[in-house]
């Protein structure tokens, strides 16, 4: 096979006038609250782009924001979720709890929570949240400890980060 | 004797503060330095006032053509006589032609100038598409290039254009005639991409072909950027001169087919009866007829007609032309009035976009034209089409739109249908900005795609006051402009050049008209504004300079800062509160002193007649935008108060304002509303709120 060939993959890309949200990246907001020592997780990601992905993957067809939503859908994201996202404090995996999501506009708010975290010095995030089905998806983390934030942008392939404090 | 006693002061204090001699000044950087180096100079062409000057000119392209549809090879063979009249004082030595479909020739540079890499692993389809034997070739094959007399014109290809080469210089005033012909392959649009082509259907082995940028055309000439010399990449879109068009295409005698221009041999290609109800069609003001059924189209596409016929049109002062053509294609219509002006909404679509197309389509439709007619001109063609062309693509008077349903049962959900209506209503509005104020799509994206987005919002509204809109409110842009700032171009930039397309060139520039509008300028002076560049850059060449030149002429409102924060930049807003002092007055004989009270939070110790705070606004954020704070008192009674962002251009980072009220104050928010798209919301409230988003959510979850 000629190189040449290979540099064809991007003319299949559709070229729309119309464009809608067209870019793809998420945002993971973490925040330790030390007094209640829990570690506040909240995640936006695209409505179409979660539904699109969540419906493949489970064979489901979700409807959100609309009167024929899936109902108990809860349980399709909590299980997305815990497969595609891992925290690791301190060089201990965490386990987190899903707390819930909303709507808002064209996005979908997941928050989750990790309890009983005493202090954090160093902080592990693998976040594969989309990157399957969207080879283009982009997750920027951010994170607060006491008064340092810190970000960091995942990709498909680099989705995996360590941060000290 | 006092005032030498202040000046006095005052030269102490400027000394002491200047104890060590400053060697080194900066350039005026100041966030509402007037645009003057960014904004070229005014000329008799284009005036300060964002006008077309005295002088304004442009060029003219008439258009004779003859194409041809090959359906069983999928082929367009067209031929066409080109009349370019030089209306500019120039006089041109050669004249540049665009030759779009070249972008998919075999030897196109568009893929050799996009970096990619080895994918661990894709799928069998995706593969054979990205890593086939043999580029597909897509390109014009030029048969001829003649003069008017039939000899031979001498032309240089370069890419997607061609440069004529002319015996002696076109003189101004002057018109050149001369004569294309050619042919090329067409690409499966679903399969392949591209902004025109044709979808495939197994059943019954079809194609329904939506058809643009099928011939060459001349480039823009002006005085902006002389011959348009940016080759078509695929991204960037077109720029083009308006011209009258008279067309003849020749399908498949079995074709129903959509175009721009008026037809002139409706009874050659229409069936008595379809004539019958088109004419029904066209007195019916608020009701879909249907000129050709579901029924019909369906026991049509059955079989193959072996002859041809043709569709003849003329288009007056279009910039461009494209048409769609099927055997497949349902037909709609309605009639729409338009400041007692009748206009005709169409749909063409296939089976495959029922009941979705029949639904709303030609309504989405009707709804743009009277939307954008009240806010801009009243829209001076004979009609706009959508049709079902599963692609997102405007020309003038046709557009092709997305959407199929999406349910097991044939049915479709609210995401399709609100999808389906929102890309038609935009690129139904796309008639408006570019078909008609016709800027440089390949220089500007945002100038199309962004104004259209913002207006496509308002007629979103106005077709459903509770449609789902995603994209244009402060908020929705938040996300795009918080985000990785390497990642991020300023409005102000090619559309080939930035990243993240959509939120640069749609949403943000969509955001801040509707800032502009609700927030900094008002809607009745906006809406003056805007409606004043539309008509006075209808069927003309506007650059930004225009636009913003005008937007401020018209309304009395510098907004040189805006455009610099806003288009300039990639600054974010970010306003919070620093701090709070409170003060009472004590009255002497003919002094006033204030007395801080310092207790804790936003309450006096102590009753009194007036309550005085100072409060320290802070600004992390690059943008300067308005101060909107609300007060809420104590007894639960809210007021608002807006500074205007002028209260940023002595100190850009905090200022101090007296807010005075004979009520206590329990709680001060900024930006309330959301208006501002303010990127940190965690420094808007004093005092500040313990809880933050996160624990919001978890206490309503828990209830």
């Amino acid at each position: 096979m000629k190189l040449k060939t290979y540099l064809f993959l991007l003319l299949i890309i559709p070229l729309f006038s119309f464009s809608s949200h067209k870019y793809y990246l998420s945002l993971t907001q973490i925040n330790f609250n030390k007094e209640t020592k829990a570690v506040q997780v909240i995640i936006n990601v695209f409505m179409d782009d979660i539904e699109l992905a969540l419906n493949k993957d489970f064979g489901i067809d979700l409807q959100l924001t609309t009167k024929k939503e899936l109902k108990n859908n809860g349980i399709y994201f909590k299980k997305y979720l815990h497969k595609k996202l891992e925290f690791t404090i301190n060089n201990k995996i965490q386990n987190f709890n899903y707390i819930g999501k909303e709507y808002d506009g064209d996005l979908v708010f997941f928050y989750l929570e990790i309890e009983n975290v005493e202090n954090i010095k160093t902080l592990s995030v693998s976040n594969k949240v989309l990157t399957n089905h969207f080879p283009k998806q982009q997750n920027l983390i951010k994170v607060k400890v006491s008064k340092k934030n810190k970000s960091v942008l995942l990709t498909k392939e680099a989705y995996k980060t360590s941060i000290k404090f | 004797m006092r005032k030498i006693g202040f000046l006095m002061f005052s030269l102490f204090v400027v000394c002491s503060a200047y104890g060590q001699i400053t060697k080194q000044g900066h350039v005026n950087t100041n966030k509402f330095k007037q645009l003057k180096q960014e904004l070229p100079t005014p000329n008799l062409e284009r005036t300060a006032s964002g006008k077309p000057g005295k002088e304004y000119t442009q060029q003219k392209v008439d258009y004779v053509m003859d194409i041809v549809l090959d359906d069983a090879n999928t082929k367009i063979t067209g031929s066409e006589t080109i009349t370019y009249h030089n209306n500019s004082k120039d006089e041109l030595e050669y004249l540049w032609v665009q030759l779009d479909q070249n972008m998919r020739a075999a030897d196109s540079k568009t893929p050799d100038i996009s970096p990619n890499s080895i994918p661990k692993k894709i799928s069998k389809n995706r593969f054979n598409r990205a890593f086939p034997e043999e580029r597909f070739d897509g390109g014009f094959n030029i048969m001829s290039v003649t003069n008017k007399d039939g000899s031979a014109l001498s032309h240089t290809i370069n890419q997607t254009m061609m440069r004529i080469n002319l015996t002696e210089p076109l003189a101004s005033g002057a018109t050149f005639e001369f004569n294309i012909s050619w042919w090329y392959n067409i690409n499966n649009h679903r399969t392949d991409g591209g902004r025109s082509g044709y979808e495939h259907f197994k059943e019954n082995n079809n194609n329904n072909y939506v058809i643009a940028q099928f011939y060459p055309r001349m480039c823009v000439y002006d005085n902006v950027e002389g011959w348009q010399n940016d080759q078509f990449w695929g991204r960037s879109e077109f720029a083009l001169e308006f011209g009258d068009f008279t067309v003849n295409i020749t399908v498949p005698e079995d074709h129903m087919l959509g175009a721009t221009g008026v037809l002139q041999n409706e009874s050659e290609v229409l069936t008595k009866q379809e004539q019958k109800r088109l004419a029904k069609a066209r007195k019916t003001f608020g009701d879909v007829v249907i000129i050709r059924t579901q029924k019909e189209a369906e026991k049509i596409e059955k079989s193959k007609a072996s002859r041809t016929k043709t569709w003849k049109f003329i288009a007056k002062n279009v910039r461009d032309y494209a048409f769609a053509t099927s055997r497949k294609f349902i037909w709609d219509a309605m009639a729409v009035a338009i400041n007692g002006k009748t206009v005709m909404a169409y749909s063409l679509y296939s089976k495959e976009a029922n009941p979705l197309y029949g639904d709303h389509s030609t309504k989405a439709v009707a709804q743009t034209l009277k939307t954008y007619s009240k806010y801009t001109f009243d829209y001076p063609y004979h009609k706009a089409i959508s049709v079902d062309g599963q692609m997102g693509m405007e020309y003038p008077q046709i557009c092709f739109n997305p959407g199929r349903p999406d349910l097991p049962n044939g049915g479709y959900s609210d995401r399709m249908k609100y999808r389906m209506i929102k890309v038609t209503i935009h690129e139904v509005g796309h008639n408006f900005f570019p078909m008609i104020v016709n800027s440089d799509e390949r220089q500007w994206t945002w100038m199309d795609e962004g104004l259209n987005s913002y207006m496509e919002m308002l007629a979103e509204l106005d077709y459903d006051k509770d449609f789902p809109i995603v994209r244009g409110y402060p908020k929705n842009i938040v996300k795009y402009m918080s985000g990785d700032q390497s990642r991020i171009a300023p409005i102000m930039s090619k559309g080939d050049n930035v990243y993240s397309f959509g939120a640069n060139a749609y949403g943000k520039p969509a955001t801040a008209l509707w800032i502009l509008r609700e927030t900094i300028m008002g809607k009745e002076l906006f809406d003056h504004a805007f409606k004043t560049y539309s008509q006075r850059w209808m069927f003309k060449h506007p650059s930004p300079a225009d636009f913003f030149r005008t937007m401020e002429d018209a309304s009395g409102i510098d907004l040189d800062w805006f455009w610099r924060g806003w288009f300039y930049t990639t600054d974010v807003t970010d306003i919070g509160i620093k701090g709070v002092k409170k003060y009472t007055t004590k009255e002497a004989e003919n002094t006033v002193e204030f007395v801080e009270d310092t207790s804790n939070g936003l309450g006096f110790s102590k009753n009194a007649d007036k309550y005085h705070y100072e409060i320290t606004y802070e600004k992390p954020g690059g943008l300067v935008m308005p101060i909107i704070v609300e007060f809420t008192y104590k007894d639960g009674t809210k007021e608002k108060k807006t500074y205007p962002a002028q209260i940023w251009r002595y100190n850009d980072k905090e200022v101090r304002k007296v807010f005075s009220s004979n009520k206590q104050i329990e709680s001060i928010q900024i930006d309330p509303d959301l208006e501002t798209a303010d990127v940190d919301t965690s420094n808007n409230s004093f005092p500040k709120e313990k809880t933050n988003k996160f624990e919001k959510f978890k206490n309503k979850i828990k209830g």
